[in-house]
């Protein structure tokens, strides 16, 4: 169709390569830990490994209920309140959630609901009365679950609720339609995709939760597999174990991914806009939605507030001067600058690749498209079927085959782990963003005769460059505060911020950890919201 | 009859004040033409109760409407697009006109039947709003209509971007519905063509004031 077309062809390539280096790379990890297995020390399905799948898969599916009953609340709440003060800052804090380390919340929660937190330091100031540790157990893993992805669920819903045409409502509403009937015929159908979506994301983030299991969990009948890998692992050095608890994480993780994917749709760079309502709601309704988003604001940010509060208490002289600390930032720093520089590269690749085999007039009718659009699909979606303890104990494996210095085998292991973590990500930002401009410049750049780099400097980068700088923002914050792969390569050698902190805490050295956990806030917090900020481009947030 | 005097709507600013005055007898279609932006949508969203206004009234038959919320006025609309719940059957979207809960009567069935024969649609009850085209949705949606027997129609350009012959044959079906039941339709529309072949009254929107012509 387009004289430059055959151009195309080229720059498809980085991407196939990448995506099949992707699963070149998922098929090696699976045959090290299937051929690690010695049948005579591999303990067989027992009903031990029955009863955490049982656990993590009930955890999972009462998380994203929750997660998604709070969230569509408070979406509802706040799209149909545009006039409350505050909103759009609060509609930018709930979406911070994304990036939050999952030890900061873990470690807000605990000081608030923990056996010294702030409740029980209430009721024994007021009533000589402390609710002791109600937090551990499932409780605690719920509440934080709900508290990371409810945030999180509601940014999508509320859009999803604010691209309800105005018509509808006005119809609704002169068809005298009640709230009830109003959500049912209007709102519900217009979230549903959303939800399933959402809900599908929650369900495997819960499915492979590890540190607020690991935090939160309070005691092995709490457990899911990812912990239970990592304390076979770290603990038990019962590594025969921890490779069946990994197989049957990975086989179970990839029929959830192949499941979902029918539900999953891009993430999106999502901007909200106010919903424009003509009318007020009525006042009963204004009470409730706007109770609702106060009650949730609260919740949301006092965890955080703990966190600043204790860690301007701590001694930061004292742990600053902690060779461990100092080594430990230093290596957060270069592993997450480079992580989501890597990110990045690896997503433009793939999304080109993929908007090539989407676009007919490109390379989309071609016999193999679908095949090849799947493929770079799931390779993208590594991470969701392959938990980071399970790729974690997989390059353990690797390292004691292959040799090599374990510092490195470590690095390798947390590169590879942050890429993957992030590129669904990445992927579900850039490529949208991609096949619009491609589908809006295609004839022109192609009638000019436009080459690649003059292409990318003219028409794509203008167009990108607020999506690069949000991916950057997220990779850099998702990698600085993992706390996963780390769990099982961490030693006084090679450490991270939230492997510190996680040793900090595990020896009750809560005043030095609040610091640190103030650090890691502050640090990802300023990232995420200052980065984008220097990416911005008129042009693209118009579009 | 309905009255609409000295209606006034504040826009933004005080400056931006829409000023609206017209009549409207049973069984006439008046059209209000002007260019986008001009406030003719404006209008009906004050008629429906969708907006308020600052001051003046509508009146229909000496009842003042104008206090009334957007559920209480007599008023049925029809828009450009959205009039109807795609995921719901063309029987369903019709009987939600006078059953919210959707529990319906077998007369109720009856008359959906029968509406759905005057326009055209009879072999369509049971499919689902959106597999119809254009077209047969705001047929729909002029059955639903017919169903609630409001006595006001305000038709919001709702035949923009219909091919030729199916624009004519609606403004056909509006003309004969608006006739039959002794309907007051305000039609909005930028297009000469509609006003010329149903409209018994033209209105222009000028300098936000509304000009008869």
């Amino acid at each position: 169709m387009f004289s430059g077309l055959a151009r195309v062809k080229g720059s498809v390539l980085p991407g196939v390569f990448i995506a099949l280096g992707l699963l070149v790379f998922a098929f090696l990890l699976f045959f090290t830990l299937y051929t690690a297995q010695d049948s005579r020390t591999t303990p067989p399905i027992d009903s031990r490994i029955y009863g955490l799948l049982k656990f993590t898969l009930y955890q999972a599916f009462l998380s994203t209920v929750l997660s998604l009953g709070v969230g569509t609340l408070l979406a509802w709440s706040l799209a149909h309140q545009p006039g409350f003060k505050g909103r759009s800052v609060l509609v930018a804090l709930f979406s911070s959630s994304l990036v939050l380390p999952t030890l900061i919340v873990a470690f807000g929660l605990i000081g608030i609901f923990g056996r010294n937190g702030w409740i029980n330091q209430i009721g024994l100031t007021l009533f000589d009365y402390s609710f002791g540790s109600y937090l551990y157990g499932l409780f605690g893993i719920l509440l934080a679950h709900t508290y990371l992805n409810a945030s999180f669920a509601s940014r999508s819903l509320l859009h999803a609720f604010e691209s309800i045409p105005n018509e509808k409502y006005k119809l609704a509403k002169s068809l005298n339609l009640s709230t009830f009937q109003r959500f049912i015929y209007v709102e519900l159908p217009a979230l549903k995709p959303t939800l399933l979506s959402i809900g599908s994301t929650i369900f495997l983030l819960c499915f492979t939760s590890f540190a607020i299991v690991l935090i939160l969990g309070g005691s092995p009948a709490y457990n899911t597999l990812e912990v239970a890998i990592y304390e076979a692992v770290r603990l038990d050095f019962d590594i025969a174990l921890a490779l069946k608890l990994a197989l049957v994480q990975l086989a179970i993780s990839t029929v959830l991914v192949i499941f979902s994917s029918n539900f999953r749709t891009g993430l999106g760079n999502l901007k909200t806009d106010d919903t424009v309502l003509p009318w007020r709601e009525p006042k009963h309704l204004h009470y409730i939605q706007t109770t609702v988003i106060l009650l949730f604001a609260f919740f949301f940010i006092l965890p955080l507030v703990v966190i600043v509060v204790d860690g301007l208490d701590a001694d930061f002289g004292h742990f600053f001067k902690d060779p461990l600390f100092i080594r430990s930032s230093i290596t957060s720093g270069i592993v997450a600058v480079v992580s989501s520089l890597f990110t990045v590269i690896i997503a433009l690749f793939l999304s080109d690749a993929k908007r090539n085999f989407t676009l007919e007039y490109r390379l989309g009718n071609s016999m193999f498209s679908r095949f090849f659009n799947l493929l770079i699909s799931f390779s993208g979606n590594l991470y969701l079927a392959i938990p980071a303890l399970v790729m974690g104990l997989g390059f353990f494996l690797m390292s004691q085959k292959f040799e090599m210095p374990m510092n490195i085998w470590s690095v390798l292991a947390l590169l590879t782990a942050n890429v993957l973590m992030s590129l669904p990500f990445a992927l579900s930002v850039l490529g949208p963003v991609m096949q619009k401009t491609a589908q809006r410049y295609d004839k022109l750049a192609f009638s000019l005769g436009l080459t690649t780099l003059q292409r990318w400097v003219y028409c794509e980068f203008p167009y990108l460059r607020s999506s690069l700088g949000y991916v950057l923002a997220l990779s850099f914050c998702f990698s600085l505060g993992d706390l996963g792969i780390i769990a099982l390569f961490g030693s006084e050698d090679f450490s991270t911020l939230p492997w510190y902190l996680y040793q900090l805490m595990g020896s009750y050295r809560t005043d030095d950890a609040a610091g640190v956990a103030l650090i890691l806030l502050v640090i990802i917090l300023s990232v995420f919201i200052l980065l984008p900020k220097l990416f911005r481009s008129r042009l693209a947030e118009n579009n | 009859m309905l009255k609409i005097t000295d209606l006034k709507y504040r826009y933004k600013s005080i400056d931006d004040v829409y000023t609206y005055a017209l009549s409207v007898k049973p069984k006439e279609i008046v059209a209000i033409l002007g260019e986008s932006g001009s406030g003719k949508s404006t209008l009906l969203d004050l008629i429906a109760g969708f907006l308020t206004a600052s001051d003046g009234s509508i009146k229909l038959d000496e009842r003042e409407l104008t206090a009334l919320s957007a559920e209480k006025r007599p008023v049925s609309i029809l828009f450009q697009q959205h009039n109807l719940f795609e995921h719901l059957s063309v029987q369903k979207n019709i009987l939600l006109g006078v059953s919210r809960t959707l529990k319906s009567s077998q007369k109720d069935i009856l008359k959906v039947h029968k509406i759905l024969k005057e326009v055209g649609l009879e072999r369509y009850e049971h499919t689902l709003a959106s597999s119809l085209s254009g077209g047969q949705q705001q047929r729909v949606a002029l059955a639903r209509v017919l169903l609630r027997r409001e006595p006001i129609l305000l038709l919001d350009e709702p035949f923009t971007g219909l091919d030729a012959k199916t624009r004519m044959e609606m403004l056909d079906l509006v003309q004969k519905i608006t006739k039959e039941n002794n309907l007051h339709t305000i039609m909005v529309t930028h297009e000469l063509q509609d006003c010329e072949r149903i409209a018994d009254k033209i209105y222009l929107m000028k300098e936000h004031q509304l000009v008869e012509q």
